[in-house]
């Protein structure tokens, strides 16, 4: 035990990590605030819900116009003119006439023009749907990418899969939930894209030159030839694997606190936990979200953070095997940096005609890359059912084999 | 002379250059493929073609009679497309029978299979003729709005847009060869930039590693060590600057641009710069400016080198330096750096800045190390 602290406090204690999660922790607070203007609008989504319901339904929509109604009617008390929607009465205001309204005034038109937005939404919302056609739009992809041959009749076989889920979702209505208008705002890949591949790729720096620091600690620093002939002598790798995992924990756990911490404290989701991430407002790209699953906002949070963290253990282990073998953190570092790149870019080398171009796609760098877009049935050419989970098994029994075969190697090696 | 190749030789080993190659094809194919293996792209290449056969008629300039002739040769292909659309009776049956016809019809509004009709003859036959008049409608529609200085800018850039207005420099030729070369350069910078870190940065720290400095300081050369480890840094960065320049033009050639060498930049559309170099002479001013900041990065990495204490602390200074480098400094410093949406002196004053911090903080290490305590 006294070593496994011993070795995690080379790493925690060293003066570039702690800088280093400063200055990206800074950064991620800066990215965030600078791009929370419309902070204050979104709260309309959390009255809408208190007022009408999470769900939308005929009978609250209903409810809904007669209280714009009765605002437009506010609207002509103030304007003294009668308008049948807040857009008339904006598009014909003009620029010397805004002043006459007080801040209250026009506090009161904004709030009326987001309903407004918000109700021609959720009116529309049926019909928009009935516009997708699944099956149809993955020919689209197929012709787009230039695939053909096996890797399209894969990759239409699932759409075929997909398309009973999103006929499925469309019945049950789980995209008739309120939630942040998609389009004007782009919650879902700000928070999912945006601020995850922040941490992400930050935490991976961090962990990556901290299992090479921890792994080749012995031999940068000429203390091998002790160590390792020590009583506990090389089953010390085993401490050093350890030591790893728990201080990639930490640096991920410490950069997720601080970052989501700032996140959720600006943007006030509280009420929008329950509601489904497969949500019809949740529709930013040509195609809504539609996750494979009922999941909701939280509930998608907590896995997509719970894979972000595996990930990062995966890499972490990953790091450790490679770093046994090239015995150099300088070098292990430049090797997993371009591994990740490598890997990520797999697919552009198979041929788009089998089905190695889908299976090569099954990599821990491309699920990093996608992570906004994960357990979504919407995500292109990775949007197999069984992506996530296969990756990630996949590649836990990759690092295990690769952690196993180098640590057995290392207890022959000679050491000089 | 000796010390100096045998340092060299520590930088240059044969392990970094594997690795350097190995890092430069992954970022290969991450940033740079594109812009040589899908140039000229899709509709582009019509304009890259269209360039060419501008240049080739009437110079790297165009005065007004050469426009009549452009225009001339515009209402002659007018022609054949009206005639190439009057021996197409589904166009006859739709009263599309002339292409201004053609032209003025509302696309938006149409219905599918009058929109079939165009996407036949845009799409499915390729017919050469509708895309290259395409690309002269939209020169010509630039050439009529030579004269126009835009109200929204600063007092200095309207200032400068009337100067070559009046010097009659305006933006015709076609852009995508420019356009394809700022990204070029960009990426390739990029690519540069990373190699040299790689390749310069343990430098310093591996003989400190290693307990060396103590032996090399009681030689008879002694502490002078340090000048030469320098010396031979800079040279190892010329070396791979300059090879990966040779490696990454070469590709570029493929992209086969050098009929475009004697057009000035500001007659490139959307171009306009506060200098006027020719196309090929902007492309040199490029190369400078990427060994101007090889060099400083790679004297920025020795310095860190001399001050950290191992190697995961050389990366992790780096990371935020390098990457901040990327975010703000890249694109104002190499492809956007006589842009005018710039200011004029912003890129020669940061060279010069950038310069003169990286000798003073060498020169900073260098008086420390000549005082340092050796333990």
């Amino acid at each position: 035990m006294r070593i496994f602290i011993n070795e995690c406090k080379k790493a925690l204690t060293s003066p570039i990590l702690i800088t280093l999660l400063i200055v990206f922790s800074a950064f991620n607070i800066f990215i965030i605030v600078s791009s929370s203007d419309h902070k204050e609008e979104l709260k309309i989504v959390n009255e809408i819900i208190d007022k009408y319901g999470r769900e939308i339904t005929d009978d609250s929509l209903k409810q809904f116009e007669k209280d714009i109604q009765s605002d437009l009617l506010g609207l002509t008390e103030i304007t003294g003119k009668q308008f049948e929607s807040i857009y008339d009465f904006l598009d014909g205001l003009r620029f010397e006439e805004q002043e006459q309204y007080s801040d209250r005034d026009w506090e009161f038109f904004n709030s009326l023009q987001l309903k407004e937005m918000y109700f021609g939404m959720a009116n529309s919302i049926d019909a928009s749907y009935a516009e997708i056609d699944v099956q149809d739009g993955a020919r689209g992809d197929l012709k787009g990418y230039g695939i053909s041959g096996k890797a399209a009749e894969t990759y239409l076989r699932e759409n075929e899969e997909f398309a009973e889920r999103f006929n499925e979702m469309v019945d049950n209505e789980e995209h008739k939930e309120w939630f942040f208008a998609g389009k004007p705002y782009f919650m879902h890949s700000f928070l999912f894209k945006t601020v995850f591949l922040h941490i992400t790729i930050e935490s991976l720096l961090l962990i990556v030159l901290m299992t090479a620091l921890i792994t080749t600690y012995e031999f940068e620093n000429r203390t091998q030839l002790l160590t390792y002939s020590t009583h506990r002598g090389r089953k010390l790798m085993k401490d050093k694997l350890a030591a790893s995992l728990a201080v990639s924990t930490v640096i991920s756990l410490f950069l997720f606190t601080i970052t989501l911490g700032t996140y959720f404290f600006l943007f006030d989701y509280s009420h929008v936990w329950k509601t489904s991430i497969s949500s019809a407002f949740n529709w930013e790209n040509p195609f809504p979200y539609v996750t494979w699953w009922d999941l909701s906002v939280g509930e998608f949070l907590v896995a997509v953070v719970v894979l972000v963290f595996i990930i990062q253990l995966l890499f972490s282990g990953l790091t450790f095997a490679l770093a046994v073998i090239v015995k150099n953190s300088y070098t292990t570092f430049f090797l997993v940096a371009a591994l990740f790149i490598l890997a990520w870019l797999l697919p552009t080398f198979m041929p788009k005609s089998s089905n190695l171009f889908i299976v090569t796609s099954y990599t821990l760098s491309t699920l990093t890359m996608a992570v906004s877009q994960s357990f979504m049935g919407s995500s292109g050419l990775i949007l197999f059912k069984n992506f996530e989970w296969m990756t990630i098994s996949c590649w836990t029994i990759i690092t295990i084999v690769f952690c196993t075969i180098t640590y057995k190697r290392f207890r022959k090696m000679d050491i000089q | 002379m000796r010390v100096l190749w045998n340092e060299l030789k520590k930088i240059l080993t044969w392990k970094m250059l594997i690795l350097l190659i190995f890092i430069n094809s992954v970022l290969y194919f991450l940033l740079i493929e594109f812009d040589i293996k899908h140039f000229p792209n899709g509709s582009h290449s019509y304009s890259y073609e269209m360039g060419i056969e501008m240049i080739e008629k009437y110079g790297t300039t165009m005065d007004d009679d050469e426009f009549i002739d452009f225009k001339r040769t515009y209402a002659h292909q007018v022609e054949d497309a009206t005639q190439y659309l009057q021996s197409r009776e589904e166009f006859v049956e739709e009263g599309l029978d002339t292409y201004e016809k053609f032209l003025a019809y509302d696309w938006w509004n149409a219905s599918e299979e009058i929109y079939a009709l165009r996407s036949n003859v845009f799409f499915e036959e390729k017919v050469e003729l509708f895309w290259e008049l395409q690309e002269r409608e939209r020169l010509l529609k630039f050439y009529e709005m030579k004269d126009v200085v835009p109200d929204v800018l600063s007092k200095k850039k309207k200032q400068r847009l009337e100067e070559l207005i009046a010097q009659e420099k305006f933006g015709i030729y076609p852009e995508v060869v420019m356009m394809n070369f700022k990204t070029f350069i960009a990426n390739v910078g990029i690519a540069i930039l990373f190699s040299v870190v790689l390749v310069i940065s343990p430098a310093i720290l591996k003989d400190r590693s290693r307990q060396l400095v103590a032996i090399q300081y009681t030689t008879k050369k002694g502490r002078n060590l340090f000048k030469t480890k320098i010396l031979a840094g800079i040279i190892a960065t010329f070396i791979v600057i300059t090879a990966l320049l040779a490696v990454y033009f070469s590709l570029y050639s493929l992209n086969n641009t050098s009929m475009y060498f004697d057009v000035r930049v500001n007659t490139f559309i959307a171009n306009e710069s506060w200098f006027d170099p020719t196309f090929f002479q902007f492309i040199l001013l490029c190369i400078a400016g990427i060994y101007i900041i090889g060099l400083v990065l790679g004297l920025l990495s020795m310095a860190f080198s001399t001050l950290v204490p191992n190697m995961v602390s050389l990366i992790g200074i780096q990371i935020p330096f390098v990457v901040g480098f990327l975010i703000i400094g890249l694109y104002p410093l190499l492809p956007e750096m006589i842009s005018i949406w710039h200011p004029k002196w912003l890129s020669m004053i940061s060279y010069c800045a950038m310069i003169i911090i990286v000798i003073i903080f060498t020169a900073i290490l260098w008086k420390r190390e000549k005082k340092l305590d050796i333990l």
